[in-house]
């Protein structure tokens, strides 16, 4: 089996020969692997197909997140975005005030301005023997975003059916970006869903507003593409919810304990996750990343529906000899 | 239930309209010292953090009661001024340039309002010289530096030094806080004090204006 095999044989249910390895690597990290600063590949596609490709090539682990940037993301459905130094991009205005405001999301067209050329050139980069992951927001993180975090959580109480219409809104640039990915060449589709976190809202907050959003994009998405649901910090409460959205995969982060996370969910999805992206991947040693990935084997890997992954974004002053030492490590631990 | 409690009670609910209302009401009486007032407030809030340590509540419930705290400040903050010729003391706060997470900001403004400081918010992606110009213009005790991502450690350092530039460093105590930050950045960077939470924010703000 190739990487690619490999990855969408544990999407589909099928067994793969290997544990695959597909660490959210992305933005954050890649520039450095050719001495590039973020700042340039957050807004400039060729800079992050070229780093993003350069960071596969040099770790070799079985897919790559072609992202378009975080800010382009955002930006598609119009809120101002900033980008200064070494860092993330900032969305300085956001775009729904009030009701009236719905009718400035427009469904965005994902291609505009060469928005999909990261994703186009990364599978054209990497071939077929690699997966391309695409990433999209899900509406309720559009949601949030457009609103503004602390507004949207603010409207569950405030006003609730203001929050769903804004959800509701959202839908379609959730679906055009997804379906656009996987036009360009994505074989998975990556839907980030981080606000709908139990670290943030309870779960009965995430069955109301989170869940209802998430499974109707999946089941619109999922026809193109496998979808991985991403929640980022906690998400044990909520798991067998996120499992019914009919996700392909969950995507876990390191607070969750992976060996629970597969008893709440059963055999009928994948699991990807959960090495710490900053205690181990960032803070860590080598030595720290393979008693963590042997771990998570340990915990997880039985039943051929895992794929090894850190929990979040390794962060930019991560060692790269720790990226090297997780795909080591999961080839190590990873064998059938 | 007395009125007190009923506020309270309100408070930690979050009902913005009752604690508004009974705010008004207790403002329209003379039953009450403002310093009894206040501490209600403050063991409201306190209760609404120790509920969010718990897992009771997240972060939707938070904004809630943060928000029915303004609400009732909005009633009684004229009744508690004719009480209190003093504030607690003068806070500016706000989140560091390159970052715009507001929602932690947000739940410590209205703590150290309802615990009697005075405080300006800046907002978010705060700009260090404005973070100057507030400190000499209000004449603040302390500046409190809400920093979310791991990437603001440079803002924070960009905020001490233009205040050493101006000549304001010794005239104001910095405290730092936020999701990516520690004691030992806190210290790095130069500010005086690292808070993580409603409760240690407040105790830390109590002992750098002198008080137990």
């Amino acid at each position: 089996m190739n990487s690619r095999e490999r990855f969408l044989a544990v999407l589909a249910g099928e067994a793969p020969d290997m544990v695959p390895v597909v660490p959210v690597l992305d933005g954050y990290f890649a520039p450095k692997v050719i001495g590039r600063p973020s700042d340039l590949c957050w807004l400039d596609g060729n800079c992050l197909v070229e780093t993003l490709a350069a960071a596969q090539r040099t770790f070799g682990y079985d897919g790559a997140v072609a992202e378009m940037g975080l800010g382009p993301h955002p930006n598609v459905l119009g809120c101002r975005v900033e980008v200064e130094g070494n860092q993330v991009p900032l969305v300085v205005e956001t775009l729904v005030e009030e009701a009236r405001d719905l009718a400035k999301i427009a469904v965005p067209d994902p291609w505009r301005d060469g928005k999909m050329e990261p994703v186009r050139g990364l599978a054209r980069e990497l071939g077929r023997d690699v997966a391309i992951l695409g990433w999209v927001r899900s509406p309720f993180e559009y949601a949030a975003t457009v609103r503004g975090l602390a507004d949207f959580f603010a409207d569950f109480y405030r006003n609730p059916g203001f929050a769903h219409d804004l959800i509701r809104a959202c839908l379609p640039a959730t679906l055009a970006v997804g379906r656009a990915l996987v036009e360009a060449g994505a074989d998975a589709i990556v839907m980030k869903d981080s606000f709908a976190s139990t670290s943030m809202i309870s779960p009965d907050h995430y069955r109301e507003f989170a869940f209802p959003a998430e499974a109707q994009a999946i089941s619109e998405l999922g026809r193109q593409a496998p979808v991985i649901l991403h929640v980022c910090r906690n998400s044990m409460p909520i798991l067998p919810q996120m499992a019914a959205t009919g996700a392909a995969a969950l995507e876990i982060d390191s607070p969750v304990d992976l060996a629970l996370a597969r008893e709440a969910v059963g055999e009928g999805v994948a699991l990807k996750g959960n090495i710490d992206a900053v205690s181990v991947m960032e803070k860590g040693s080598p030595a720290d990343v393979e008693m963590a990935v042997k771990a998570a084997m340990e915990a997880a890997k039985a039943g051929r529906r895992f794929i090894l992954s850190t929990g979040d974004s390794i962060p930019v002053s991560a060692p790269s000899d720790n990226v090297a030492a997780l795909v080591n490590s999961g080839r190590k631990y990873g064998k059938y | 239930m007395e009125l007190l409690d009923r506020f309270r009670q309100a408070l930690v609910d979050g009902d913005a309209d009752e604690a508004g209302r009974l705010g008004g009401e207790i403002a329209a009486g003379t039953a009450y010292s403002a310093d009894r007032i206040l501490a209600v407030l403050s063991a409201a809030m306190g209760e609404v953090g120790a509920r969010y340590e718990t897992g009771e509540y997240f972060i939707p419930e938070m904004l809630r009661s943060a928000a029915a705290v303004e609400a009732a400040l909005q009633v009684l903050d004229p009744y508690l001024f004719r009480q209190r010729q003093e504030k607690a003391g003068v806070v500016v706060m706000g989140t560091v340039r390159g970052d715009v997470h507001n929602i932690g900001k947000n739940i410590i403004v209205s703590a150290l309002r309802a615990a009697g400081y005075k405080v300006y918010d800046l907002g978010v992606n705060v700009p260090a010289a404005k973070f100057a110009a507030r400190i000499e213009e209000v004449g603040a005790d302390l500046l409190l530096l809400s920093a979310f991502t791991t990437s603001t450690k440079q803002a924070l350092i960009d905020v001490v030094s233009t205040l050493e530039e101006a000549g304001l460093r010794g005239r104001v105590k910095i405290v730092s806080g936020g999701a990516a930050h520690s004691p030992e950045l806190a210290r790095e960077v130069g500010v005086d004090a690292f808070a993580g939470d409603v409760k240690s924010t407040l105790a830390v703000c109590r002992e750098l204006m002198g008080g137990s």
